[in-house]
């Protein structure tokens, strides 16, 4: 079949780590590099020590071959997701995050947690968040109707996680209150 | 609306022109999540594969000089990479809607604005896949059947249709890529999506949105 399965009612994790890996991020390049072009568009000169802004996924590539030292983006960082997970667990509403937030922590963790202060302490904030948050989405199915739901600073992950259900959902909620006169035409 | 709306969103998604990949990202995720077949980006998916082939060709000529420097190894990799990454969003693109044209062959076949939709190689494999299928029912089990039944197009109430039509009251996700004009729900409500504001809405609702690029499926 030209699409398995799996992949035909939702986009996997791995699929939205590698659309959030486009996004930019600062190295510090351990090689030097003349300005390239690429596809995404041309990057560099890298001229250590001098900082320079690349797609995620080329900084990984270099960091593995250890050829560059990557700086976390600034929210990612013990002072920054403590405040967002107290605001998380005190107020109704969900937080502002970069809307790719979880994807682009996994990859840095992953790949270059030496580079991420005190890498363990923020998986583990990272965890509570994820977990303050997904407690309040499953609280929205219950503001679900048949019509619309805005969901405000819900990020790529959350709504990959939730999608199956509330999509279900909301056509369960569309079949019951269908027009009795369409009923006939189905 | 049921929530107040958020506070505006603090992180833009990253600023400044769209790249072709960029493009090509967003028509994919659409793709993806929209129930129905989206026109097809030919333009795009062309230029693109001439920039793989160019990237291609450059990278075959670096790689046949012997005497390039570490540097030059590690542009090359990282070029290849590209490439592969692309490749992969082209091919992804590619197979969902091929996987949309099987299914609804039949439907595409007898719908001449569907039609319209797609580039001409998909609509012959639309037209050959539907012939195939129409046949192989009739060879295996229709023409043993009583007269009246043999056709596929009948429509009895409270049964499923016998040819698959794409269910446009599907929820999708759309995020607003600018503040949008008002649209009419299902409840008899009108809403105005702001710029990166998200919903969960049947996606008839989006579907004039999403076609003008104000909206993308997330």
């Amino acid at each position: 079949m030209a699409l398995p399965i799996s992949l035909r009612s939702s986009v996997t994790p791995p699929e939205l780590e590698l659309i959030a890996s486009e996004q930019l991020i600062e190295i510090i390049p351990l090689i030097s590099m003349d300005k390239t072009a690429f596809i995404s568009g041309a990057y560099g000169p890298l001229r250590p020590p001098a900082k320079c802004r690349l797609p995620i996924w080329m900084a990984t590539n270099l960091k593995l071959k250890k050829k560059c030292h990557i700086v976390p983006p600034e929210w990612l960082n013990i002072d920054f997701l403590q405040d967002r997970l107290t605001r998380e667990t005190s107020q109704p509403e969900f937080c502002a995050m970069p809307f790719r937030f979880a994807e682009v922590a996994k990859i840095i963790l992953d790949v270059a947690s030496d580079d991420v202060e005190n890498p363990d302490k923020i998986r583990s904030l990272l965890k509570d968040l994820r977990e303050a948050r997904q407690a309040k989405s499953r609280e929205g199915i219950t503001k679900l109707d048949h019509s619309e739901l805005t969901l405000p600073n819900l990020c790529s992950m959350e709504i990959n996680e939730i999608r199956p259900f509330f999509i279900r959902s909301m056509g369960v909620l569309t079949q019951l209150v269908r027009e009795p006169s369409a009923a006939g035409d189905i | 609306m049921l929530d107040a709306r958020g506070p505006p969103v603090q992180f833009e998604l990253q600023a400044g022109e769209e790249t072709k990949l960029q493009e090509l990202t967003r028509h994919w995720m659409n793709e993806r999540h929209a129930p129905d077949i989206l026109p097809a980006q030919s333009v795009l998916l062309g230029r693109l594969l001439d920039h793989i082939r160019k990237q291609n060709d450059t990278v075959q000529l670096l790689r046949a000089d012997p005497d390039s420097s570490e540097e030059e190894h590690f542009r090359i990799m990282l070029a290849q990479t590209e490439i592969e990454r692309v490749k992969f969003i082209v091919r992804s693109y590619v197979r969902t809607r091929l996987y949309k044209i099987e299914k609804y062959a039949r439907y595409i076949v007898a719908t001449p604005e569907v039609q319209e939709r797609l580039s001409e190689t998909e609509l012959q494999h639309a037209r050959r896949y539907a012939h195939l299928v129409e046949s192989h029912f009739h060879r295996t089990v229709l023409q043993s059947l009583p007269e009246e039944q043999r056709g596929l197009a009948d429509e009895t109430a409270f049964m499923p249709p016998m040819i698959p039509e794409p269910d446009k009251t599907r929820a999708v996700f759309a995020m607003a890529r600018t503040n949008c004009p008002p649209v009419r729900l299902p409840d008899g409500s009108t809403s105005e999506m702001e710029k990166g504001q998200i919903s969960l809405t049947p996606y008839y609702v989006v579907e004039q949105l999403l076609a003008r690029g104000e909206v993308e499926l997330v």
